[in-house]
């Protein structure tokens, strides 16, 4: 079949740049390999500048394929796949790229553009390194290229491809039609997606996880080539570099997790945060050996292993996320695409080159047959390296029971399989001594010397300085009780251990490096890893939930255990409530934008007495809608800052009518309606309540209702009062014609007197009816004419094209003008209306315009040309009567004014933050430092 | 002894006794029947059954859920939460518990939720704690 409207060639272009950028990144490979191999021969240029020209090839054939998928989606071609899972006509065009890498091709794309980036600096900066680094980059890249070629062999598939067309992926009856393309839209993106985090979070992991290769090839490198030694310079940087740059995604990671989404929380030890960690944490142990090995000659086969391993943990970790494995045990949505089998292939290939490369080369290592000393400072790093490798251990094998469980179901498939009771319970237990050792040995460490040179005359100064940063970090943690509570020995020796790392790295900088910033990337980093454990302690052991009020719900609660389950309470609009802390909040008003209901919540802070301190502040958290408004996809928290805590709070339930228009329908059919009729001005008496009709608008606000272009509307303004109450609370029933789509009434809700008002079909037609009963007069006017009308001065000031009318949707080849009346009463009120005559497709209209508060309407019916004169028709409303409106009242309505709301104290987050970043500026700060200052000296 | 064999030898041991005691941070999945046997704390996978009545009432507990679950043999439990109700979860294909038994009622410590969604291909995972 002809299908209509399809652009088939960005497709086409985008499947051929795959296929280009796989077999030249194949050819690269091979090309650097035999390079690699031939280096001493006359073949090695030719072998290497084939290498070169082909992973330049590859690399112009992946921008080609990502520029194809992106314009694809900017131009929102849903014939293919990607774009219509993904995009939408109404997305902004700076989530285009959230869209982008959302899906597994796009994150795989990401991932190899860095790749590229990357293998073009090492081609110019590499040196004598760059054919072994290049054999290795290049076949990791052709393993990523092939994830997404999607080609078939039989019945096997290999990569997915993201050029695949919608007709082809899905079976449905609408691609019977050649129009097809006409009547599909995108399904658009997540809005949980949809934030600035998913544009600068993913790009930052991914060169994070993309520069982690570096070092792994590195060590290949000098395993190939057996130079043990001469590797070990060129490698640090760049681990320094891929440690500060992983780092910083992680912490991205944690900072979206807990500034945009309800987690509660900034790390919450999920499968999919353990599995980027532990690579990180093996990386951060393989630069420590590094050092080591540069400066002494110990640990090379242990850098050698900690920087294989931490890019096989990245392609580990690649697989958990990807493969669906995870599916019981993370809260991280995944798509699975059948790529698992391609994926054990890229770890098993790279795992099995490592440790056939290390089993090879073992004997040609170097190792030092002497021992190091146990005062020297390579000893306690290397003790800190092993620390830390056991951390990554117990991390991976606690997140790998979901793999373990599959492995023994493919032997016994009755076993249930294992999983963890309180992961975050499990995983803190035991990473808090992993902190406590890394803590204490980065303290005494920083005080040691390589080669435990000059030893005896360095061993008093160095026990003086453990002295002092051991007792600062005494007095400090005694200090500190006045702001923690600690309550148990371990959180004691945690916040001894950060403390410590604290004191002496900064005595270390003050007093051995005399405030040399730039030689202080080590004591940088380790001060903050001081800093950020005490965050951790801040805010894991005294996050606090204010959300509570034990008294006010007090015999309320059933089935209510310890007060400690008490985190959520319900605030009704408008009304203060007490929490926890001396905090009271107010749920003060919601707004709907787009498909965002937005709450705000005023906190005011009371003191011991219970008067206010004077201190309050406004929040707003939101939740989002789906598109069609049928539920909540997302609850969005808003967070105040401060410097020593932030409050952070989101809306964790809303009434079930809010939730679920259904079930509102549902409980509105349910409602008992009583009929009644008034005029503006009236009181209507209803048995608990009195109302009074302050007047109408053709205006009306309404939360729900989004005014559009030629909408017939009319909202009735009124106030509701409890008998023998003077407190009144308005509410704004309304209801709307739209060209179309029919009419519609939208209820107006007095959530305090529990009562529902709802103009009803026949208060349409009664509205809609005045017009019936209005006697209109014709006037003939010409401009600047005024003419009387029962005693009112109707002036025409000008024959207007401009065309202001609410109800007017301009149309090309319209023909228009308004009459600019301006209108004085007996009494001396004045106003203005602007009747609209209008000629579109040679047949004329009128759109009326009136003076409420005067009961005068104003058609404007013709003009006539050749005098210049119009003609105005002009109505009194005649008797009050007519102006009757019937409305229906409910009263007890179920309250769905309110929303359950979750607020927690954070103590001590910006330590987390500032302790993480200063951790990730230390290493920079080292990259830095070892690529540019050490060359000059 | 050189002191690289005293520092394995500490590696084992220390691996060793972490092992052993982190066994007991680890459940098995189990159906209703398992865990009332056991009494212990287990991972418990089920369908929520939409015939029964979900409670939950704001205006009187917030943090209190109760529903009734149909584990993997077929039996169905009163489960309660002490939790919020999550977003979405009437529409829960599969529900995955911590907890334990208490009589005829399951108390979970721990819910995670997998919907399906309107995104193709696409599972969406919502999580509500007790902490």
């Amino acid at each position: 079949m002809e299908y209509i409207g399809e652009h088939l060639l960005p497709g086409r272009l985008g499947h051929f740049f795959v296929v280009l950028s796989f077999v030249a990144v194949t050819l690269s490979c091979v090309s650097y390999f035999w390079a690699t191999h031939r280096r001493e021969s006359a073949e090695f240029d030719g072998w290497r500048n084939l290498g070169r020209f082909s992973f330049l090839l590859h690399g112009v054939a992946t921008l080609g394929i990502i520029g194809s998928l992106f314009f694809i989606l900017t131009q929102k071609y849903y014939e293919y796949q990607y774009a219509w899972a993904n995009v939408s006509d109404d997305l902004p065009f700076q989530y285009t790229f959230a869209a982008f890498w959302k899906e597994q091709q796009g994150s795989f794309l990401l991932w190899s553009f860095w790749h590229v980036a990357l293998g073009l600096v090492l081609i110019l900066r590499a040196g004598k390194w760059e054919t072994p680094v290049m054999t290795v980059i290049a076949l990791a890249e052709t393993f990523i290229a092939s994830m997404i070629l999607g080609l078939y062999f039989g019945d096997f598939r290999l990569g997915a491809s993201p050029f695949d067309l919608l007709r082809d992926t899905m079976d449905a009856p609408i691609f019977a039609q050649a129009d097809y393309l006409s009547n599909i839209e995108g399904s658009g993106l997540n809005p949980l997606l949809q934030n600035y985090w998913m544009t600068i979070h993913p790009p930052t992991l991914f060169l994070g996880f993309a520069s982690t290769i570096v070092p792994f090839s590195f060590a290949v490198a000098g395993l190939w080539l057996r130079e043990h030694k001469e590797w070990l310079k060129p490698a640090l940087p760049w681990s320094l570099f891929s440690g500060a740059i992983l780092g910083t995604g992680i912490l991205m990671g944690g900072a979206w997790a807990y500034q945009a989404l309800s987690f509660g929380g900034y790390w919450a030890w999920d499968p999919v945060e353990n599995t980027s960690l532990v690579p990180w944490i093996t990386l951060v142990a393989g630069i420590h050996t590094n050092l080591i090995a540069r400066s002494t000659g110990y640990s090379i086969r242990s850098t050698y292993a900690f920087y294989l391993l931490t890019f096989i943990l990245i392609l580990y970790s690649t697989y958990l996320t990807r493969s669906g494995i995870l599916g019981d045990s993370s809260v991280h949505a995944f798509t699975e695409m059948g790529l698992g089998f391609q994926l054990l292939l890229f770890i098993g290939s790279f795992s099995a080159l490592s440790v056939w490369l290390l089993l090879a080369r073992q004997k040609s290592v170097p190792a030092i047959g002497k021992e190091e000393a146990g005062t020297s400072r390579e000893f306690w790093m290397f003790i800190g390296a092993l620390v830390l490798f056991f951390s990554a251990v117990l991390i991976t094998g606690a997140t790998s029971l979901p793999v373990w469980n599959k492995i023994v179901q493919q032997f016994n498939p009755d076993y249930v399989g294992a999983a963890l009771k309180d992961p975050v319970a499990h995983h803190n237990r035991y990473q808090l001594w992993i902190a406590v050792f890394i803590g204490l040995l980065s303290g005494v460490a920083q005080w040691m010397r390589y080669g435990e040179r000059n030893w005896p005359a360095w061993q008093r100064k160095f026990s003086i300085h453990i002295a002092i940063a051991a007792a600062a970090a005494a007095g400090l943690s005694a200090l500190n009780a006045l702001w923690l509570e600690v309550h148990a020995w371990q959180f004691y020796a945690l916040l001894f251990a950060g403390m410590f790392t604290l004191s002496s790295n900064v005595d270390f900088i003050i007093t051995f490096l005399k405030g040399n910033l730039k030689q202080a990337a080590s004591a940088t980093a380790h001060i903050g890893f001081g800093l950020l454990v005490l965050g951790i302690l801040g805010t894991g052991l005294n996050k606090k939930w204010i959300s509570s009020n034990p008294f006010a719900m007090e015999g309320l609660i059933e089935g209510m255990g310890t007060e400690e389950m008490n985190k959520n309470i319900l605030l009704l609009k408008q009304a203060a409530l007490p929490m926890l802390d001396g905090f009271e909040a107010t749920y003060e008003m919601d707004t709907v934008v787009r498909q965002t209901r937005e709450f705000a919540v005023k906190f005011r802070k009371m003191d011991k007495q219970g008067s206010y301190t004077g201190e309050e502040f406004v929040l707003h958290p939101n939740v989002m809608y789906d598109r069609q408004f049928s539920k909540v996809v997302a609850s969005n928290p808003s967070t105040q800052h401060y410097l020593t805590h932030d409050i952070f709070t989101h809306v964790s339930s809303l009434p079930k009518a809010e939730l679920d228009p259904e079930f509102a329908k549902q409980q509105e059919d349910s409602l008992r309606f009583e009929p009644y009729e008034a005029a503006i001005g009236d009181t209507i008496f209803t048995p608990k309540h009195y109302l009074v009709i302050e007047g109408y608008t053709k205006q009306p606000r309404h939360p729900e209702y989004k005014p559009e272009k030629g909408d017939l509307a009319f909202g009735l303004k009124l106030r509701a009062y409890a008998l023998q109450d003077t407190q009144g609370f308005s509410a704004e029933p309304m209801l709307y014609l739209r060209p179309g789509h029919g009419g519609f009434t939208l209820p107006g809700n007095v959530g305090q007197l529990q009562m529902r008002v709802r103009l009803n079909e026949s208060s349409m037609t009664r509205w809609l009816g005045m017009e019936e009963n209005l006697n209109y007069q014709k006037i003939p006017m010409k401009e600047g004419e005024t003419v009387d009308f029962q005693g009112y001065k109707i002036h025409f000031a000008k024959a207007n094209r401009k065309i202001t009318h609410p109800g007017y949707a301009a149309e090309p080849n319209d023909i228009a003008v308004a009459a600019d009346l301006e209108i004085a009463s007996p009494e001396g009120r004045t106003a203005t209306a602007s009747p609209v005559y209008l000629i579109r497709n040679n047949q004329p209209f009128s759109l009326k315009d009136e003076v409420p508060e005067m009961g005068l309407h104003f058609r404007f019916e013709n003009i006539d040309p050749k005098t210049a004169t119009l003609t105005v028709s002009v109505a009194k409303a005649s008797s009050e009567d007519a102006m009757k409106i019937p409305l229906d009242i409910a009263e007890n309505a179920p309250r769905s004014d309110y929303i359950v709301l979750e607020a927690i104290v954070f103590p001590g987050i910006n330590l987390v933050w500032a302790g993480s970043m200063l951790m990730m500026f230390g290493l920079a700060l080292g990259m830095w430092h070892r690529l540019f200052l050490e060359k000059r000296k | 002894m050189k002191r690289s064999h005293i520092i394995a030898i500490a590696v084992v041991a220390v691996a060793i006794a972490i092992l052993i005691s982190a066994s007991k941070d680890v459940t098995t999945y189990a159906n209703f029947s398992q865990a009332a046997q056991s009494g212990e704390r287990v991972k418990l996978v089920g369908q929520l059954v939409k015939e029964q009545p979900v409670e939950y009432n704001p205006e009187k507990n917030p943090n209190l859920l109760a529903f009734y679950l149909r584990d993997d043999a077929g039996d169905v439990r009163r489960v309660v939460l002490h939790a919020g109700k999550p977003q979405d979860f009437e529409r829960s294909e599969q529900i995955v518990l911590t907890g334990q038994m208490n009589g005829e009622t399951f108390e979970a410590a721990d819910m995670l939720l997998k919907c399906p969604s309107k995104y193709k291909d696409q599972e969406v995972y919502v999580r509500s704690e007790k902490g």
